[in-house]
């Protein structure tokens, strides 16, 4: 490991590769278009223009600081003075593209010259005005450097002003330069970004090649090339703390939906009791309810809740909730969660039991009440229902149709949970008939592997980065593209390595307790759907649910450094 | 000649001496505005501090002048409406 220092220009941590961006070197004594033809002072007034054009149409196309920083060097292109002065140059015998460059030089230098750093910080942007415009006077193309990798680190002598306003968070995880300080324009946007940013390394493009891994420590202004382990560990977990500290900031101030860098919007919804539980989890930021567990309304009492209490019981809930979708799983009592009004048979095996949706269909009255109080919520807000250990797609059916007896047509969205294995390998017949399935990861997991998942003992089983449980979500996610959306409300999904790879298998939503979510949100921004999509696919691969997770972590770790 | 009706174009000079008030001085978008402001007229503009005179109307000049908060600069104008162009220059400097 090797450590270069430079100016600590934006805060925060990260590691990835280096992306090193070459500068291309320029004739500029030629006097001849690639055409033949001649050049003359009348170029220099033509290629200010076509840069002045292009900045302008670049600021066009973004937002906020990085707008004004393109207008600002669109006004320098089309200013008077670096005109006369490039034009004045070129008639006392300066080839047209030199002399272009050494106006804007000059006024470089000028601005340098002032002493104030504020104005000296616009030297290179003009520096830039002249290279670009020497570009097209020698009638080459602007310069657009492809974008790197995602998850690069982004190392130039310089950026200019238009790289800097395309820097995007998913790309470019930090910026090193060898110019540059804390007012200039990529210094500014940057910080605005949350990318973190070392610039003025001295001989920085002799220290650094291309794909070499870098440890940026922004806070520090140290760049360390081929970081040991403990360095990046170090600063991959500071980088998550301030990642989470952030994301918690967005979710207090109200701002944007769960989504990954590149913007693909998922769902990071609850998994509540009842209205205490629900406040918990907005206030942690809930875009949703998954899963609404109902059965403390049936327990503890000598007769089932009346459509009224439910009503009631559920309208609260709505009211919190406003836009956001509330998900009512139905009754999943069964015999070991028996109630005093269904005295149940003893069952030796009551997890393989009569529950859930199979005791709901020998007690239709219950869950018509239930469902009538679901379809009354509707009225106020989004509401879905789904109903509890589907196995087959007649079960499935018999749901869809007592829901239709309770709601008028798409006023409810239905859905069943996938926790079956059998549902698992319906599920293209059962995603035809429903608006959502929902993965029960806990159950799915304990029937797929049949070990009882309260037994310590099995616990290995019953891992959720098990290679098997992620195949039975992929193969949900195959079978339900096209026809339904996918969520997952078992404890899975509120593991941040876990819930990365369940969006790659085509997860929309992602259900979960109230503390997980701000953790959940902070990982999915650092990825993009195509590396979730290229993570999940390693991971389906894999045989051994100790690899699955180490990639899981490998890529959070390398992605959290911000 | 002078076109009838239209009246001859009078060779107004104007001045104005003023104390910068804006808290960025002359930086890149106030100095922008100013620049902008100094092309909508006719007349030519100009601007002084310490005795070197810049166009107004270029953005990259004024920059040169690095005008900081509390610098005495010379407006001059020269044209028919250089009276509006020295007045209208010099609020936007003493606007803080």
């Amino acid at each position: 490991m090797r450590t270069l220092r430079g100016i600590a220009a934006a805060p925060g941590t990260a590691v990835g590769r280096a992306s090193v961006r070459r500068r291309q070197s320029l004739d500029l004594d030629q006097r001849r278009s690639p055409s033949g033809a001649v050049l003359s002072g009348a170029a220099i007034d033509a290629a200010l223009d076509s840069v002045a054009a292009d900045f302008e149409a670049a600021a066009g196309n973004a937002a906020g600081d990085a707008a004004d920083i393109l207008r600002a060097q669109a006004a320098l292109a089309r200013d008077r003075a670096l005109r006369s002065a490039a034009v004045r140059r070129w008639r006392d015998g300066a080839a047209p593209a030199r002399a272009v460059v050494e106006a804007a030089e000059e006024f470089a230098t000028r601005l340098s010259g002032t002493g104030n750093a504020y104005l000296a910080a616009r030297a290179p942007d003009l520096r830039h005005i002249g290279t670009a415009a020497a570009r097209a006077v020698l009638g080459l193309a602007p310069e657009v450097p492809p974008p790197p990798p995602p998850g690069s680190v982004l190392v130039a002598d310089d950026i200019t002003p238009a790289e800097a306003a395309g820097l995007a968070p998913a790309a470019v995880v930090a910026v090193v330069t060898g110019s540059g300080g804390l007012t200039s324009h990529t210094a500014i946007l940057a910080r605005g970004l949350g990318i973190p940013a070392v610039m003025g390394v001295p001989h920085l493009l002799d220290a650094i090649g291309d794909g070499v891994l870098l440890a940026v420590d922004g806070d520090a202004g140290d760049v360390h090339v081929e970081p040991d382990d403990a360095t990046t560990a170090r600063l991959a977990a500071a980088g998550f703390a301030r990642l989470a500290a952030r994301e918690r900031a967005r979710t207090e101030a109200g701002l944007g939906p769960s989504a990954t860098a590149d913007g693909h919007c998922v769902e990071v919804a609850a998994n509540i009791r009842g209205v205490d539980e629900l406040q918990a989890a907005l206030a942690e930021g809930a875009e949703g309810v998954g899963l609404l567990r109902t059965e403390l309304l049936y327990i503890d009492r000598t007769a089932p809740p009346s459509e009224s209490e439910q009503v009631a019981e559920l309208a609260a809930m709505r009211e919190l909730l406003g836009s956001r979708r509330l998900i009512v799983r139905t009754f999943d009592i069964g015999s070991d969660k028996a109630v005093p009004f269904l005295p149940a048979r003893p069952e030796a095996n009551p997890e393989l039991g009569l529950r859930g949706i199979r005791l709901a269909r020998q007690h239709p009255e219950l869950i018509d009440t239930q469902l009538a109080a679901v379809a009354a919520a509707a009225a106020d807000g989004p509401v879905g229902v789904m109903a509890p250990m589907v196995a087959t797609v007649d079960e499935v059916d018999w749901f869809v149709e007592r829901v239709g007896k309770a709601a008028a047509a798409h006023a409810l969205e239905v859905g069943v949970m996938v926790e079956v294995p059998s549902a698992v390998l319906l599920a293209a017949e059962i995603a035809e008939r429903v608006d959502f399935v929902s993965i029960g990861t806990n159950d799915l997991s304990q029937y797929l592997h049949g070990a009882d998942r309260r037994n310590a003992a099995l616990a290995a089983l019953n891992d959720p980065f098990d290679p098997a449980l992620l195949r039975a979500v992929e193969l949900v996610g195959r079978a339900a593209a096209g026809r339904c959306w996918v969520g997952v409300c078992g404890e899975a999904a509120g593991r941040p390595a876990w819930a990365v790879i369940a969006v790659g298998l085509g997860v929309a939503e992602l259900s979960m307790q109230a503390a997980q979510i701000v953790p959940v949100r902070a990982a999915l921004r650092t990825v993009t759907l195509e590396e979730c999509r290229a993570l999940a696919r390693r991971a389906c691969r894999m045989t051994d649910a100790g690899a699955v997770r180490a990639a899981a972590e490998d890529l959070l770790r390398e992605r959290s450094a911000r | 000649m002078s076109p009838a009706g239209a009246g001859p174009r009078r060779a107004v000079q104007a001045e104005r001496v003023v104390e910068v008030a804006t808290t960025l001085g002359l930086h890149a978008r106030p100095a922008a505005a100013f620049a902008d402001a100094a092309a909508g007229f006719r007349a030519t503009v100009t601007v002084a501090k310490n005795g070197a005179e810049v166009d107004a109307t270029s953005v990259l000049l004024l920059l040169t002048l690095d005008v900081r908060r509390g610098d005495r600069l010379v407006i001059r104008g020269r044209g028919d409406d250089a009276e509006e162009a020295v007045d209208r220059l010099a609020t936007l400097l003493a606007a803080p």
